[in-house]
């Protein structure tokens, strides 16, 4: 122990000796660990907009689609559509959900009097309010009435109210939507982007009875889903159940048969985009690492020049009596002064670089603690694995030689 | 009494192996240097004396015969023991010094003490610093070395040799890279040393230097030739007078 801490002293004099080339050989490792940190934050940054804005759908969410198969890469319908009929059905008999609202997505330009926006419009009934819990701003939603009687009302997100209606007032004027005007009856309070980039404030709401009659123009149309919302969170499971139950009576599925439909709950939701976003993370926090292996090749490089460079030294030292052991070490806690110091600076760095992207983007990244360990555990690893070979063959060098080499 | 035995070579031979070839560069040398005297090894160049100084110097081992330093049987040892018998019996010094460059004096003559084991120094610092004052170094402690001149590198080079109170100091041409004023003080330090008893062994292809020792061996083609008893030893006066004599410019 006590000859450990005084080879430390040795390394340490050694590195203090050469400072410049001690902190060019730092940099690789500097960056490396900084990449980890910002780019697994960056991930988990990422999947904590996406968990927020999904919980933010309410925690009592489920969503009823037609089930669709990957092929080829292209998702497929494969079932029956949902049809106004299964969406009655539901309504009519469904016990643990009393809030149901068909939804009818389409990309379209809604047009103002001073400016126009490609946009997400949904057609939906009174109930999506409950089961999204999205609150107004302005005005107000429209109303089931408003709905049954397929009024031109709809409710506009606060981006397209930029958009539209720079700085006025949006309730009681026009958009166009297809053509087809419709009076902003209310705007939404802001939601804030999500993390996969969809903007939930870019968005325009319209009751679904006008959006199938006015844009599809066809009432025969399937419901791209249908969003129902629980009795409560522990009533999730049962609420999957019935709906099966009622839509497979209302497709007429066999007993035997696989569903044609699939039911999502807001859980099963959070799961799917957790293991998106974490491979995301995963792959990025890879793609980082590859600098640190970078970084410490660097420190391999220095080092071998370093142990060439110092051969007479390393010669002197074995010949008044150092062991072997004694030089590896000595090279070795070089090598992992030089990587940990560089974790450390690296951490500083990432933390900053963290913070200045979130001033510059407001895309907030929480610097997250595994972020840290990983990056300083790989880089003292790092200086461990690509400082031994060096070390091995500054330890092995023959004195005789040693002493005489120019 | 008889007096220690520091060294003791029994039919040393160093044959090195190239490919088919063979070289014997020492053969069959037996040798006794006992504690407290000052030899000088002289020899052309190929005659052994490196090869002979690095089997004495634990640096290298012999193909045949046995090394006894101080009493240990050095044949038979392993290459950590090689090196704790070098820290605690030998003191090296070199023709080029060697010394750690952008180092402090002080740390230079401490770097022994970083590799002891056994523990029986407690304050290195203390014990470095005595060791330069021995050289005449008392006020260059902290100067780094590449601050200080020569002869004052290799003194640096010589207090290192003697802090660790090894049983024999090996000199290796330590004033091949010294002017000639300045290898007479190198040598005369020698001397002084020697008469506090350190016993020296000391490599030099310039006999003015050789004749400062007690004793001078010359070796010829890895074998003693001659083994004698010096007679009229050089002093520092002497040499000094000799080199005037040498160098005033003709009329």
């Amino acid at each position: 122990m006590k000859q450990t801490l005084k080879i430390l002293k040795v390394a340490f004099q050694a590195i203090n000796k050469n400072r410049t080339r001690s902190i060019l050989t730092m940099l690789g490792i500097i960056i490396g660990v900084a990449a980890v940190i910002m780019t697994i934050s960056a991930g988990e940054g990422a999947t904590m907009q996406v968990q927020n804005q999904i919980s933010g759908l309410g925690t009592n969410l489920l969503m009823i689609q037609t089930k669709s198969e990957h092929k080829a890469g292209i998702n497929v319908r494969m079932g029956k559509p949902i049809y106004k009929k299964d969406f009655e059905i539901l309504q009519k008999n469904a016990i643990y959900m009393p809030n149901l609202s068909p939804l009818l997505a389409i990309g379209a330009q809604a047009i103002g009097p001073d400016g126009y926006k490609s946009t997400m419009v949904y057609g939906v009934s009174y109930d999506y309010f409950y089961i999204t819990s999205r609150e107004i701003q302005l005005g107000s939603f429209f109303s089931d009435e408003d709905v049954k009687t397929a009024r031109k009302f709809c409710v506009i997100g606060q981006t397209i109210r930029e958009e539209l209606f720079p700085g006025q007032d949006p309730i009681g004027k026009q958009i166009r939507i297809d053509k087809v005007p419709f009076t902003v009856v209310g705007l939404l309070k802001e939601e804030g982007s999500g993390g996969m980039g969809q903007d939930m404030d870019d968005i325009v709401l319209a009751p679904y009875t006008t959006i199938q009659n006015r844009i599809f123009g066809n009432r025969k149309r399937g419901y791209n889903m249908i969003l129902a919302s629980a009795l409560s969170e522990d009533h999730i499971v049962d609420a999957k159940i019935e709906a099966t139950e009622l839509l497979r009576e209302s497709h007429k599925i066999k007993a035997n048969d696989e569903d044609d439909f699939e039911i999502m709950t807001q859980i099963e939701l959070q799961e799917i985009t957790s293991n998106i976003t974490g491979i995301l993370t995963l792959l990025l926090g890879a793609i980082a690492s590859i600098s640190l292996i970078v970084g410490g090749i660097g420190i391999m490089n220095i080092m071998l020049v370093s142990v060439t460079e110092r051969t007479r030294e390393i010669g002197t030292r074995l010949a008044i009596g150092a062991r072997e052991s004694d030089i590896l070490t000595q090279f070795l806690i070089e090598a992992v002064v030089l990587s940990l110091a560089g974790g450390v600076l690296g951490v500083v760095l990432g933390v900053i670089g963290n913070q200045i992207i979130y001033k510059a983007t407001n895309f907030y990244i929480p610097t997250a603690a595994y972020s840290i360990l990983i990056g300083f555990g790989f880089a003292t690893l790092v200086g461990i694995v690509f400082g031994y070979f060096p070390a091995r063959k500054a330890a092995k060098l023959n004195p005789i030689d040693a002493l005489r080499y120019e | 009494m008889p007096l220690k035995k520091v060294i003791e070579t029994k039919k040393i031979s160093r044959i090195f192996k190239n490919g088919d070839i063979e070289v014997h560069a020492l053969t069959d040398i037996d040798l006794v240097i006992e504690e407290g005297e000052f030899v000088a090894i002289m020899g052309a160049s190929g005659s052994g004396k490196s090869t002979f100084l690095n089997i004495l110097g634990c640096l290298d081992q012999p193909t045949s015969g046995d090394y006894y330093l101080d009493g240990v049987h050095v044949n038979k040892l392993s290459k950590n023991q090689l090196a704790d018998i070098r820290n605690q019996k030998i003191g090296f010094i070199f023709q080029s010094y060697n010394l750690l460059s952008r180092t402090t004096a002080l740390e230079n003559v401490e770097l022994p003490l970083v590799y002891d084991r056994t523990g029986r120094f407690s304050n290195s610092k203390e014990l470095a610093t005595k060791a330069l004052g021995e050289v005449g170094l008392e006020d260059r402690i902290y100067h780094k070395t590449n601050e200080l001149s020569g002869g004052q590198q290799q003194r640096v080079a010589i207090a290192r040799a003697l802090v660790n109170e090894p049983a024999l100091i090996l000199s290796d041409e330590a004033t091949g890279n010294l002017d000639s004023k300045t290898s007479i003080e190198v040598a005369d330090l020698f001397v002084r040393l020697n008469n506090e008893g350190k016993t020296i062994l000391m490599i030099t292809h310039e006999p003015e230097i050789a004749q400062f020792a007690k004793r001078m061996i010359y070796m010829r083609d890895g074998r003693i030739l001659t083994d004698e008893i010096i007679k009229d030893r050089s002093t520092k006066e002497s040499a000094l007078k000799d080199l005037e004599l040498t160098t005033e410019p003709k009329e």
